[in-house]
């Protein structure tokens, strides 16, 4: 019996609210229906028309976005998400319904306009056709943040388990994202599998530059070692000037260096066996 | 010499750092000095003029000190927070132990191996495998940590080449 409990909490926390929404609303025309209950309330809402609800969109989000404190935050994260149905959504999150819910409520809303009592009954019925998914999203209630993304839509499993998996999938392909950000020409590859070529070329040829490179310092510091003119190395930029004698007596040294050493473990080289190799 | 190096270093860390976080700016610093100070003991220790027997084989060994420094000083440089560095870390400093006891490790790697493959299992595997083996300490990692981590050691690598080839730019000028 938790859901019953929570909507009664979040009506109480919500109703000041409801209040300041009232007094805020210009345009309804029937001020004093709406503190009459919720059900009034959103009747009212759809008694309106279209155009009113539309122009009165910022002033509806501004409202809950300061009760959002009382509320709950998770609430106006599906507000920020849910472009087309925001507002309304919005409206039965200050109810401290579900959004699916206030779906259905603004659908009732919509098609019968007189509709006070029957608004409420649509409530009531909405509500009790929203436990299952209030009992499955209940467990990870606890941490806030979390819960937000975990979002069944319709026609999805909504057990703690695949709520779970699909946050996990959610997760991977966020992860996915920014490697194919990172790895250069990886945007333009479709499939999990491909990409993850992609990056594995890319992180082995990354690790051959880096034996390249060791390489080329290791001939670069030998040399060095062994120029007697390193003491006499002045600048930064003069530092050219006695290297170039070096480079004409070593000139024919190093690249028989590179043509001698490199390729046996050039060819299948990767850090860690290399590593494990060199011991 | 040294100073002049480090001069160096410094006018390359601040002019190369564009486009890239904070973050790996520091790392790239960080990097560099660590890099440079091994490279001069590198070339310190060796001996100044080889015998012509083992020419080779001594040419092979200081590649891969250079090589090595270069990983350990980008895992130091990245710091213990991620797992790569750490066990990049791990594994270059137990090298000299491995030396002594190499085929009880060796007996001890084949176990954890099994193991490992015995708790794989995603989505892309044959990749996942792959991955597992190129990025460090990755073999018991699920898979949005590996993936994590993937990232940062990529973004680590590329700043390590770059700070690698501006060095070897600017010695072999």
């Amino acid at each position: 019996m938790d859901p019953p409990l929570i909507h009664e909490s979040s009506f109480s926390a919500a109703n000041p609210s409801a209040y300041s929404l009232a007094e805020i609303w210009p345009f309804s025309g029937e001020p004093g229906g709406s503190g009459g209950g919720l059900g009034l309330r959103m009747g009212s809402l759809g008694g309106l028309g279209d155009s009113s609800v539309n122009r009165d969109g910022s002033l509806e989000e501004s409202t809950v976005t300061e009760q959002s404190g009382g509320g709950g935050g998770r609430k106006r994260r599906d507000v920020s998400s849910e472009d087309e149905s925001s507002k309304l959504v919005s409206t039965s999150s200050a109810s401290g319904l579900k959004d699916s819910s206030g779906k259905r409520m603004k659908l009732a809303g919509s098609q019968n306009e007189n509709g006070g009592s029957k608004a409420e009954v649509e409530e009531s019925s909405a509500a009790g056709d929203n436990k299952p998914a209030e009992q499955s999203t209940k467990p990870s209630e606890p941490p806030k943040q979390d819960f937000i993304h975990v979002r069944a839509r319709r026609g999805q499993a909504t057990d703690s388990h695949s709520l779970a998996e699909r946050a996990r999938r959610e997760k991977i392909s966020e992860r996915m994202k920014l490697l194919q950000d990172l790895v250069p020409g990886c945007n333009k590859v479709i499939g999990k599998a491909l990409v993850l070529d992609e990056i594995i070329n890319y992180i082995q040829s990354l690790q051959h530059q880096v034996e390249f490179l060791s390489m080329k310092l290791e001939a670069v510091n030998s040399r060095m070692n062994m120029n007697p003119t390193i003491e006499a190395f002045p600048s930064k930029d003069l530092g050219a000037q006695p290297f170039d004698g070096a480079g004409l007596l070593f000139g024919s040294h190093t690249p028989r260096e590179y043509a001698q050493g490199s390729h046996p473990e050039w060819l299948h080289m990767q850090v860690g066996s290399s590593f494990e190799r060199a011991t | 010499m040294k100073k002049t190096l480090k001069l160096y270093l410094l006018t390359m860390t601040n002019i190369t750092t564009t486009g890239v976080t904070l973050n790996i700016k520091s790392c790239r610093t960080k990097f560099a000095h660590r890099f440079v100070r091994s490279l001069l003991q590198i070339r310190n220790h060796a001996p100044p003029s080889s015998s012509s027997s083992s020419e080779e084989k001594l040419i092979q060994k200081r590649r891969q000190r250079i090589k090595i420094a270069a990983y350990l000083s980008m895992a130091h440089a990245v710091g213990p927070r991620m797992n790569w560095s750490r066990a990049l870390l791990f594994k270059l400093r137990n090298r000299a132990c491995r030396h002594r006891k190499k085929r009880r490790i060796v007996v001890i790697r084949r176990r954890t191996k099994k193991a490992s493959r015995s708790s794989q299992g995603s989505v892309p595997v044959d990749q996942a495998k792959k991955l597992r083996r190129l990025v460090p300490g990755a073999k018991s990692m699920d898979l949005c940590s590996l993936l994590e981590e993937t990232a940062h050691y990529i973004t680590c690598l590329s700043t390590q080449i770059k700070v690698m080839q501006a060095l070897a730019d600017h010695l072999s000028k």
